[in-house]
């Protein structure tokens, strides 16, 4: 295996589609961040924490320029990172994954990380807009989010390895399908109440799902049809022959 | 600068294993389909990392260059914000 391509191929799928899915938020998602931002600052009005003045809108909208490019960067960051998880499980699933061309393996496999590590955690905790959180349970709600994917995610792999041993494959996902449902009721929900319109609440949590999920079918293409173009593990074979 | 030093000692033990390997290309046609660790350690740093920056980090990371002040700055929670409610993570 030619471990600079290997490299190479993978961050670029990751950082690409991360980029991918920093422009569909900003499209879709940012809209209902602005509207629940929006709502924060009516009530830091409405405390007294800060005043209605030309000054305060002015900072306000420098600085949200700012996160906005921000949300740019962060896409290219977490697009890479989840990029490099996801090429890490491809280089060790691909023989196993069906499909013919890699780009179907690849979809296959991201259709698999896609759900255990986003929908499912989803469902449990679902993503929030701006307002919702109080600052002082976030520990508390990163650690069970953490959690909840590290089980969801280390659950797949284990219940991966049964797969490849037993006859009836089934039993595996059963198998997944009891463990997840358990640790969805053992576990403790987010502790902070959600007290905004369902309007927004919604809109944000479909939008946000659309662009995470944007990312998950963008990262298999582009890895899939590089993995494909540049063939990263056969070049080592060839070359030792 | 952390960073550097481990992408160094990488690229050290990358160039260690490249040695050994033309030492011994018997044992690399054998195991050619196999995935080198040195590969995986780089890109699961990465992986940790890159969660690290955009889902956890409250002022962790500037805290080892600015200390306290980075916590009540929180500069990276700052710029990564929006892609932190977006993409799903515990925010405010
Ligand atoms: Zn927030």
């Amino acid at each position: 295996m030619k471990i600079s391509l290997f490299i190479t191929i993978i961050v670029l799928s990751g950082a690409l589609a991360g980029v991918s899915l920093g422009l569909v938020n900003l499209a879709i998602v940012e809209p209902y961040l602005d509207t629940a931002i929006g709502i924060e600052n009516q009530n830091l009005f409405a405390s007294g924490e800060e005043e209605d003045t030309p000054e305060f809108w002015a900072n306000y909208y420098s600085y949200r320029v700012w996160q906005k490019g921000g949300q740019l960067l962060a896409g290219a960051i977490l697009g890479t990172s989840l990029g490099t998880l996801f090429g890490i499980v491809f280089a060790y699933s691909k023989n196993s994954l069906p499909g013919k061309s890699m780009i179907k393996k690849a979809l296959v496999l991201s259709l698999i990380m896609w759900a255990t590590l986003y929908v499912i955690p989803f469902a449990k905790y679902p993503a929030n807009p701006p307002t919702v959180g109080d600052p002082e349970t976030i520990i508390l709600r990163q650690s069970l989010y953490l959690a909840f994917m590290a089980i969801s995610g280390l659950g797949a792999l284990g219940f991966y390895q049964v797969y490849k041993k037993i006859n009836k494959k089934a039993i595996a996902f059963v198998g997944y399908g009891v463990m997840m449902v358990a640790t969805f009721f053992v576990m403790p929900p987010n502790p902070d109440p959600v007290q905004i319109d369902s309007g927004l609440l919604m809109g944000f949590r479909v939008t946000s799902m659309i662009g995470m999920s944007v990312f998950w079918g963008v990262v298999a293409i582009i890895l899939g049809a590089l993995w494909q173009k540049t063939t990263p593990d056969r070049t080592a074979q060839a070359k030792y022959q | 600068m952390i960073l550097y030093i481990g992408w160094i000692i990488l690229e050290l033990k990358y160039i260690h294993l490249n040695l050994t390997c033309m030492s011994q290309s018997k044992e690399i046609a054998i195991s050619k389909s196999s995935v080198p660790k040195i590969a995986i350690i780089a890109l699961a740093a990465i992986f940790v990392l890159g969660m690290f920056v955009v889902g956890f980090d409250q002022g962790h990371i500037f805290s080892v260059v600015f200390g306290e002040q980075a916590f009540d700055e929180m500069y990276i929670h700052e710029l990564t914000h929006d892609m932190r409610h977006a993409a799903g993570f515990p925010c405010h």
